[in-house]
């Protein structure tokens, strides 16, 4: 298993994006009461989320859906504006208003998207979508022939061989897993440095995900990508990822490696999500229910909770859950390893 | 006026737009109503070419033959003033024609500027686009047609084609908008942007070939209109009522009281040519409907003829069962037709049994060799082959397969909810009643399963998000089911035993009057799960119940679940993709591929020694949570298509194993020879011996010895 | 509510934007109307009649187009359209006054009606597929292509003559005085029935088309597989499940088809003779009684916004979803 299982303490890989305070606010209509007041209600999908991704290094944003983990590839795509918060390209500030500027950034950063049925166009033939890719990043080449040659290198690439039996399938001739690979290969056509994988796995069938993820894998290490894994699945999270950052309701609620994240989570919702998640080796019966933090659901990002989002659901909440929002504390037992969570501010300041 | 019916039905939602190019239009061509109409259409275009030069007389000559009626000077006879009517419709063809078009174009041209553009802009502009034609959408067209007509100086047929696309555009607009702007929200639009497509670009390869048939089909009802209203207007007055078209003759025709007069034959060609025209294009307009939503297509698909020349009656709600017995046992089928009530081939049943090795006395429902397909004949797909599979009292009994496994199918199949163009094609589905005889589900009448239904088993469907119906509160969808079952009771009754079957699945007694859109996913789900119990059932199907949920929310209701079994002793046939999660959760697993079942055991024993190499295969998909991390690799290759299923063992172009005799034969499901001795002596948790000697397989890696699965 | 408050907003910006075509159409007339006018109705109009067309036309130069529209507005708030020179010296409003309840006792009753018996026609096509119900598509398909005036004419050939019991024209028998009497009710419903009939059958066909396809797209919704599933009779899946819910996009669609649905009504009165708004409006075109024409547009305008925003509110009662509290 190369992906590092206690990586030795070598100095980090270098951040090639990074993301620091992110906030993104959906408007929202204002109805009934909410016209009379003065401040124009939002959405707060997403808040004041930090993250950094590393050369040929995959990060994990785990969460369950409206956790506001798709927004934030979206941000990191800039396919969204965000409202605050700033994103960095090896350290410079990005600012992909505009045409030619967002272009140029896409070709750095591309997004892939979780459903293969729907991200590629029905009536496009997958030549079509790859030399589009190839085009608007100026990788076409002169000829004709170098057209030809770099298509059946992205198919190559993709494991989709021979290419010529591919080139000229329109979307709903291919399964799913070969959609998938046509997905990739036209990211891949940027050449880009930085891979955003919202969920790209989540709609296929249980069989052919690990492939897949394996290509993505085989991929990382041979290009150095950098890649964000969204999942709402922190058990593939565990086995592709190697740093892992859960987000519950529009923030970042831990992070740290993902060996460490997920076999000693320290926020009580990254317990909850990780006793929640099926487990073979727990058998029927077997399950005591000890934990009864399982009951409620996550709550409106119109209003949410003061203090501490998770506080209402939090079998541990105290009186300051309540009332004062947490920051990243440190744990201690891993390098990297935090919590926003005030359990662990005692270890910090005795 | 004709209600432009095709473009309500494009209003509402619709599946993705079908598979493009050049097969798309070669199944338009040949969709017979389509066809048609293009035939008609083509005639009117080259009569309105051709016509007035094949018009046997001037059109507004004066003759000496006043009024007559038909005859073979005069096929369509003449005019008060002796003109020649056939002539007068034939000049008139062109002008109608080219008014149709010309007003077509215009207002399409105008409804894809204004629809797409403000579908596909944000903001403010957008916004005053769409209330521009709203605006435009409400103001009665033919009215305000009149009036800019009559005010216009010249009245001649390119400024009433004009006028009329002019003021024809909004409903075009409106429909284009709604599409553009669900297709601004497809991911791959967002993809085309990511990829770093300009925004023209986007609308004119992303957004504009995916309209097509919405565009075609706007630009037929807006000639319909075009055409209708150029008539009208003639027929009142407005314009110049000295060139021909069809509204000129009925002009003349009224205002010469040709009624009074009987002259019928003055003014029914021209409507009949209008009908016509009108026809021609509807149709030309239903095709491209069936063509955009394939559930409108498929000559009803209600009714279909076996080989055998049986009808067969495909009812939404009732799937229909070919043959009427076992397909090995020619004296069951004629019985089958005959027998009257139920019990009494129940008794069948019982007898015809006794031949067959002892089920288990715990059975609740018993699947024995059904077989479910799509379509009939040789066009049949066949989805569920001979699946036999028993689930016994108080049992969760898992169903696991990937897409195209045919799990829900078999679901679906055995409680005949089907909808066309699925059949049963044959096997048994025997409930066993807690007194009495077995009945065969698969034999009952309408009546019968609509009674049985519910009452004995439950269904809990994979989108909660739909299962609801969205108008009704969930009390009403509650105490309908009740009363359904039981008319005599009370109302009141009805109340309290929804208010328990809430408070059973943990929802508070004031969400007794909320509507289904009031509700998060995990609610419904749980107002699902209440109603399934709503009648005591004794078995509860599952239909992946918790896959469009939350993990979290996935555990409280699985939790849930398992205690209402412990307290209510139901039996549950849970379907899922999810192996990992009936590993833990069910008393016994069956695993599906390509429409079969490949092997069965108690949960347990599958996870620790699955046999057949797509359940281990799959089992080691899942990474784990625990434990050491291990590199997986998954299954290669893609699940099969039903279409085209390989030859032999369904798995075996994706088997790490296969050898010789997989491709050529398919594999029966049984206990494998070498496998018994050991199960029997294995360990068998909760100390019963119910699990552990129940391990079937159907691979050649194991051969059989004992086939009665 | 505030659903309804956006509506009623709408339906008031429409119907300024429709009084401003009203003001503007006339203006845009090149030459001096107002003077052929003059000599069409061979010195028959009144010094004041010719003054109240200059200001119609907007050609009494000294006022600014500004203060032609206010003064246009003012009255129109007072009720005042202008004079109609067909039936000089009436004005306007009263011969609107006069036709208006004979269009929305024909028009608003079948159009409704209509509507009623279509949607229930079509959720028996869309729940029936395959039997002999669909027959009911090509029929209505070729009936609905037809224009309503020309089925009108059709059937005054083949119902109407001497010794008929329909009547061929008009919406009483012309001896009787208009009173609430029995053979006077009588008499209208006997004249009604014939065009009433057409209109039906044309504007019903719309709606079983329509009913029938969003039947057919609701039968295969897992809330309709759920009621069979829950074994409820056959007639209540029907009705509560599918129906209930493919009556929703026909309610909408009836809002929004108004405007086209009252123009073709329009026009079986005039093969009528019906006294009716539509009678009138043929009289007015033939006549160029431009004001009158623009009063009748005004008029059916704002009573179409007014049916539709009825539509609206009866949308709102079926769909709980845009019933928001808050």
């Amino acid at each position: 298993m190369s992906a590092g299982s206690a990586r030795p303490a070598a100095p980090a890989p270098e951040v090639v994006l990074a993301a620091d305070g992110l906030t993104k606010h959906f408007p929202v209509r204002a109805r009934g009461r909410a016209l009379l007041s003065r401040t124009r209600p939002s959405l707060r999908a997403v808040d004041d989320v930090s993250l950094t991704l590393r050369r040929g290094q995959v990060t994990a944003l785990v969460g369950e859906s409206g956790s506001g983990k798709s927004t934030v590839a979206r941000l990191l795509a800039q396919l969204h504006q965000q409202t605050a918060g700033s994103i960095r390209l090896h350290g410079e500030p990005v600012s992909a208003r505009g045409g030619r500027r967002f272009r140029a950034y896409s070709r750095r950063v591309q997004l892939i998207f979780q459903d293969p049925f729907a991200s590629l166009n029905p009536v496009h033939t997958v030549r079509y979508h790859l030399t589009r890719a190839l085009k608007i990043h100026g990788r076409a080449g002169e000829s004709r022939k170098d057209l030809e040659d770099a298509l059946a290198d992205l198919l190559t690439r993709v494991r989709l061989t021979p290419p010529e039996r591919y080139l000229d399938k329109f979307p709903h001739e291919l399964s799913g897993g070969q959609r998938q690979r046509v997905a990739i290969a036209r990211a891949l056509g940027a050449d880009p440095e930085v891979l955003l994988a919202d969920e790209p796995v989540s709609m296929l069938d249980v069989s052919i995900r690990l492939g897949v993820l394996n290509l993505l894998r085989d991929l990382k290490e041979r290009l150095h990508l950098a890649i964000l894994y969204i999942t709402h699945d922190i058990a593939s999270a565990r086995y592709f990822a190697d740093d892992t950052v859960v987000m519950y309701a529009g923030q970042v609620v831990e992070g740290g490696d993902s060996e460490t994240v997920t076999q000693r989570p320290a926020h009580p919702y990254t317990q909850l999500l990780i006793d929640s998640a099926p487990d073979p080796d727990r058998l029927a019966g077997a399950d005591s229910g000890t934990r009864e933090a399982g009951t409620g659901e996550p709550p409106s990002l119109i209003t949410p909770p003061p203090g501490c989002r998770f506080h209402p659901r939090c079998p541990h909440a105290m009186a300051r859950c309540r009332t004062e929002a947490p920051p990243p504390l440190a744990i201690g037992d891993s390098p990297g390893h935090f919590a926003a969570c005030w359990l662990y501010d005692e270890a910090r300041q005795p | 006026m004709a209600v432009p019916t095709t473009e309500l039905a494009a209003t509402a939602p619709q599946p993705a737009p079908v598979s493009p190019g050049r097969r798309r239009r070669l199944r338009f061509a040949a969709n017979p109503k389509a066809a048609t109409g293009l035939v008609i259409l083509g005639g009117f275009v080259l009569l309105a070419i051709i016509g007035p030069w094949i018009a046997p007389h001037d059109p507004s000559l004066r003759g000496t033959d006043l009024l007559q009626p038909p005859s073979a000077a005069h096929w369509f006879g003449t005019t008060h003033l002796g003109q020649d009517i056939f002539s007068q419709v034939l000049a008139g063809t062109r002008s109608v024609v080219v008014v149709g078009f010309v007003a077509g174009i215009v207002s399409t041209a105008l409804s894809i500027l204004v629809g797409v553009t403000s579908g596909y802009l944000s903001g403010a502009g957008g916004e005053s686009l769409s209330a521009l034609s709203n605006v435009f959408l409400v103001i009665p067209a033919l009215p305000l047609i009149v009036i800019i007509a009559s005010a216009l100086p010249g009245t001649d047929n390119l400024t009433i084609a004009l006028v009329i696309g002019l003021t024809s555009w909004a409903w075009g607009a409106r429909v284009l908008r709604a599409q553009t702007l669900s297709l601004r929200r497809r991911d791959y639009v967002q993809a085309a942007r990511a990829t770093g497509e300009s925004t023209w670009r986007i609308i004119l390869f992303e957004i504009m070939p995916n309209l097509a048939a919405v565009i075609a089909s706007g630009f037929i009802s807006t000639v319909i209109f075009a055409v209708t209203s150029e008539i009208t207007l003639a027929f009142i007055g407005v314009g110049d009522t000295s060139t021909w078209n069809w509204g000129t003759i009925l002009f003349w025709a009224q205002s010469q009281q040709a009624l009074a007069q009987g002259a019928w034959w003055w003014f029914v060609p021209a409507g009949l040519a209008i009908a016509l025209l009108g026809t021609a294009l509807s149709l030309v307009n239903f095709g491209i409907d069936e063509l955009v939503s394939p559930r409108l297509r498929g000559n009803g698909g209600t009714t279909a003829r076996t080989e055998d020349g049986h009808r067969v009656r495909m009812r939404v709600g009732f799937t229909p069962v070919l043959g009427s017995g076992r397909k090995d046992d020619p004296a069951r089928r004629q019985r089958g037709s005959t027998a009257a009530s139920v019990s009494e081939r129940g008794a069948d049943h019982a007898r015809s049994r006794a031949s067959r090795p002892a089920v288990r006395d715990d059975a609740v429902l018993e699947i024995r060799g059904l077989d479910v397909d799509y379509g009939l004949g040789d066009a049949a797909v066949h989805a569920v082959r001979d699946v036999h599979l028993t689930l016994r009292r108080g049992e969760v009994l898992g169903l696991a397969g990937e897409s195209g496994s045919g799990k829900s199918t078999l679901a679906y199949g055995l409680t005949r909810l089907l909808p066309p163009p699925g059949v049963v094609a044959g096997g048994e589905v025997l409930y066993h009643p807690e007194r009495g005889e077995p009945v065969d589900v698969l034999r009952m009448s309408p009546a019968q399963l609509r009674r049985f239904r519910w009452a004995e088993t439950a269904i809990v469907f994979q989108g909660a998000m739909n299962s609801l119906n969205p108008v009704h509160k969930v009390s009403t969808q509650l105490m309908d089911v009740i009363k359904a079952h039981d008319p005599t009771s009370s109302r009141a009754d009805r109340r309290d035993r929804a208010r328990e079957l809430l408070a059973l699945v943990g929802i508070a007694e004031d969400r007794l009057d909320s509507y289904p859109h009031q509700l998060s996913g995990g609610m419904r789900q749980r107002v699902m799960i209440g109603m399934a119990l709503a009648l005591q059932p004794r078995v509860v199907i599952m239909d992946e119940p918790t896959t469009a949920l939350d993990v979290v929310i996935q555990r409280q209701i699985l939790r849930q679940l398992t205690e209402l079994r412990e307290r209510l002793g139901f039996s549950v046939l849970f379907i899922t993709h999810d192996l990992s999660l009936l590993v833990e959760f069910s008393d016994r697993i069956a695993v599906m591929y390509g429409g079969r079942i490949v092997e069965q055991a108690a949960s347990a024993d599958l996870y620790r020694r699955a046999l057949h190499p797509y359940s281990d295969g799959l089992l080691h998909s899942f990474p784990a949570l625990r434990g050491p991390r291990r590199e997986l690799t998954g299954i290669p290759g893609s699940p099969p298509d039903l279409r085209a299923m390989p030859t032999g063992c369904a798995f075996h172009p994706r088997c790490p194993r296969a050898f010789e005799p997989c491709a050529q034969r398919v594999p029966v499901l049984g206990m494998p020879r070498a496998r018994q001795g050991e199960d029997r002596a294995g360990d068998d948790r909760a100390g019963n011996d119910r699990a552990g000697g129940d391990h079937a397989v159907a691979c050649w890696l194991h051969p059989v010895q004992d086939t009665r699965f | 509510m505030s659903y309804l408050l956006k509506r009623i907003a709408f339906y008031l910006f429409t119907a300024w934007a429709a009084i401003t075509i009203n003001f503007f159409v006339p203006r845009l007339i090149p030459g001096d109307p107002v003077q052929a006018l003059i000599t069409k109705a061979r010195g028959q109009l009144t010094a004041e009649a010719v003054q109240s067309l200059y200001v119609l036309f907007g050609l009494d130069s000294e006022a600014s187009l500004l203060d032609q529209y206010v003064r246009y507005l003012g009255q129109l708030l007072r009720g005042d359209l202008g004079l109609s020179f067909t039936f000089f010296p009436s004005p306007v409003a009263e011969v609107i006054g006069d036709s208006l309840p004979w269009t929305l006792g024909l028009v608003g009753i079948t159009t409704v009606v209509g509507f009623l018996i279509g949607t229930g026609l079509g959720t028996v096509a869309g729940w029936r597929r395959g039997s002999w119900v669909d027959l009911v598509i090509p029929v209505t398909t070729f009936l609905s292509s037809i224009p309503y005036f020309w089925l009108g004419l059709i059937a005054i050939t083949l119902l109407t003559g001497p010794g008929s019991f329909f009547p061929a024209s008009g919406a009483h028998d012309t001896g009787l005085v208009p009173s609430w009497d029995w053979e006077f009710v009588g008499s209208v419903l006997q004249h009604g029935l014939l065009p009433a009939a057409t209109i039906l059958i044309s504007c019903m066909s719309g709606w079983i088309l329509s009913m029938r396809n969003m039947m057919v797209t609701v039968a295969a919704e897992d809330y309709v597989t759920v009621a069979h599933a829950k074994g409820l009779s056959e007639r209540r899946v029907m009705v509560s499940y599918a129906a209930r819910n493919a009556l929703l996009p026909n309610v909408s669609g009836l809002a929004l088809s108004l405007g086209f649905i009252v123009g073709g009504t329009l026009l079986v009165e005039i093969v009528f003779s019906y006294p009716g708004l539509g009678l009138q409006l043929f009289q007015a075109v033939g006549a160029k009684d431009y004001p009158l024409m623009q009063g009748i547009f005004l008029i059916i305008t704002l009573s179409v916004l007014l049916a539709n925003f009825l539509a609206d509110v009866a949308y709102l009662v079926l769909d709980p979803r845009t019933r928001r509290e808050g």
